[in-house]
């Protein structure tokens, strides 16, 4: 008789054990999953075509290599030295029109910084750093990483900032200055680009949970 | 029974014996035997001949069996056989007066043939690459001989080593909305009723997320001081519950996780919509219009092809891009960039690196849902 009910007990522990793990997967969580299941992506797919028309370079930062967008040829008076053929001081008596009269400086304040934080005037075809090093116009982020270091931490891991083109390697990123104009940098309001009138008719008859 | 895998069961290893037991015993193929009896067989049966009982008498031989099959290869009493009859009979003859009169010419005949050939097919994911890629051919040239106009459309499987997840960064979001629009356009959503797949909440600042107090309809300048912005939209769970609920299985999961279903399957109980825990999912209560010249061309069986009216329909993270390497459009339209899409397999992709190294959370976990779409912030 007991080894009857003891019977029933294991059958029951067996359906019971059977039952509980639904789905032919047997992971119990996704972190699992994506733990157990994990390696580099080499598969059919690739960004490479969908960049194709892109100008783009790489650039290596730690551990992290990608491509960004070229910069020196999307800037309409690049090269500078062009113009500034002669030292800031001569050309500043100039009094013909003004080159650069359309670009107010909106960034901190002017206790931190001015045209010259960025710019060096010996060197108007490169950005400086702080410690008056050169950085590439292509390279401008590494300018932009001196302050906004968080920012930069998250630009090259890809928690800040757009992607080029696809999710699939290799990986493009956007580099600040495409997003961010240097001068004024912070993003303005403005109106979102739809409304759904039919949710609002809803809304008004009452109708919505 | 193994080579014959297409579907989510219940698989445990024990199927081996499946077909000695082909039914439950009580001699039924349909609606199952009651309680009692199962009751009673379980002294005798093993563990593993129960459970292919039970299986058996719940879903019984539409494991094995596909569309036609399903539909005709069917033991019934005579009262139904002849129900089904007059009902086929019925649809015969439109079909038969169709195709056969005289006075229509070459492309009505083949629209019909066509039509005649989509309704009696199966299920898409029971359907092997040949037949998938047969209803899209069907579906492509249907469109053509209805609006002469050509569409692509394309069948591609699951990628090998691809799992698709997606975070959202809710420090970054503006509120602007143009994903909303970039998915409208992207996906041929009816412009009548102004279907949305995403909404964009925006919550107060300091009460947390409170969705009944935010508002997913605001028109005003963004962003709105003392004001943040969440999108949400279908999360591609992993343990979705709209699949489970789903009678007919017109849902389901496919192996890079995107949660999808075949439009010509679904009968529109909208079961799926009452169990997702998220409002993810939308339903066709009209006939879905796009202007002709607004229709996206590039699409997928199980994306962004036109659907119909009853039927449900929801985010598929642009499968007709995702699947070509592309990022989903609302992922492009982004201005901001909070939007963040990958492969959750790779550890070289931004998606992994946003997971371990950002806090990360994700909406209603308690649900065991497995979203794989996580929030965070800077």
């Amino acid at each position: 008789m007991e080894n009857k009910n003891l019977k029933y007990y294991f059958l029951l522990l067996l359906l019971v054990a059977l039952c509980s793990c639904k789905g032919k997967e047997k992971y119990h969580s996704i972190t699992d999953k994506i733990e157990a299941k994990q390696k580099p992506y080499h598969g059919n797919l690739s960004s490479e075509e969908l960049l194709a028309d892109t100008d783009l370079i790489t650039v290596k930062e730690g551990e992290f290599t990608f491509l960004i967008p070229e910069r020196k040829g999307q800037i309409k008076s690049f090269a500078c030295i062009e113009c500034h053929s002669k030292p800031l001081e001569q050309m500043s008596s100039f009094d013909g029109k003004r080159a650069h009269w359309d670009i107010k400086l909106n960034h901190a304040n002017s206790e931190t910084m001015n045209c010259a934080t960025c710019h060096s005037p010996d060197n108007m075809n490169n950005l400086k750093t702080l410690t008056d090093q050169n950085v590439d116009f292509n390279l401008s982020y590494k300018v932009c990483a001196q302050c906004h270091s968080s920012q930069f931490e998250d630009w090259k891991g890809g928690a800040h900032g757009k992607k080029v083109a696809g999710w699939a390697p290799p990986r493009a990123s956007m580099t600040c200055v495409n997003c961010h104009n240097p001068h004024n940098p912070s993003f303005e309001t403005r109106w979102p680009v739809q409304f759904n009138t039919q949710t609002e008719l809803e809304r008004i008859e009452d109708l919505d949970h | 029974m193994s080579d014959n895998k297409k579907w989510y069961t219940l698989d445990l290893g024990l199927n081996k014996k499946t077909e000695s037991s082909g039914s439950c015993g009580c001699g039924k193929t349909q609606g199952g035997c009651s309680s009692h009896k199962e009751i009673e067989k379980e002294e005798e049966l093993s563990p593993e001949d129960f459970y292919e009982a039970a299986i058996n008498a719940s879903i019984g031989e539409e494991r094995t069996r596909d569309g036609f099959e399903q539909v005709f290869d069917v033991k019934m009493d005579r009262r139904t056989a002849f129900k089904k009859l007059t009902a086929s009979l019925l649809i015969g003859a439109g079909a038969i007066s169709s195709c056969t009169s005289v006075v229509q010419d070459a492309d009505g005949k083949e629209k019909a043939q066509i039509d005649w050939e989509e309704q009696f097919k199966g299920n898409y994911k029971l359907m092997t690459d040949e037949e998938k890629q047969g209803t899209v051919d069907r579906l492509m040239r249907s469109y053509e001989l209805r609006t002469g106009k050509n569409i692509s459309m394309t069948a591609e499987n699951a990628e090998e080593d691809v799992l698709f997840g997606y975070a959202f960064n809710i420090s970054k979001c503006q509120g602007y909305m143009n994903c909303v629009s970039a998915c409208v356009e992207e996906n041929n959503q009816d412009r009548n009723s102004e279907m949305q797949y995403i909404r964009i909440h925006e919550m107060k600042d300091g009460e947390g997320f409170k969705f009944d107090k935010a508002d997913d309809n605001y028109y005003h300048e963004v962003p709105k001081e003392d004001h943040f912005y969440m999108g949400t939209q279908c999360f591609h769970c992993d343990n979705p519950p709209c699949v489970e609920v789903c009678p007919v299985q017109a849902t389901w999961k496919e192996d890079d996780g995107l949660v999808v279903i075949d439009y010509d399957w679904c009968v529109g109980c909208r079961y799926c919509m009452a169990a997702c825990p998220y409002d993810g999912r939308r339903f066709n209560w009209s006939k879905p219009e796009v202007p002709e010249a607004e229709v996206n061309k590039n699409q997928h069986y199980l994306g962004n092809r036109m659907r119909k009216k009853g039927v449900m329909e929801k985010c598929t993270f642009c499968v007709q891009r995702s699947r070509k390497g592309k990022n989903p459009a609302c992922v492009e339209a982004c201005p901001t960039g909070a939007r963040i899409f990958g492969n959750l397999l790779d550890p070289k992709s931004t998606i992994r690196w946003v997971l371990e190294n950002k806090k990360v959370f994700r909406l209603k976990e308690d649900l065991g849902t497995d979203p794989k779409f996580w929030y965070f912030m800077d």
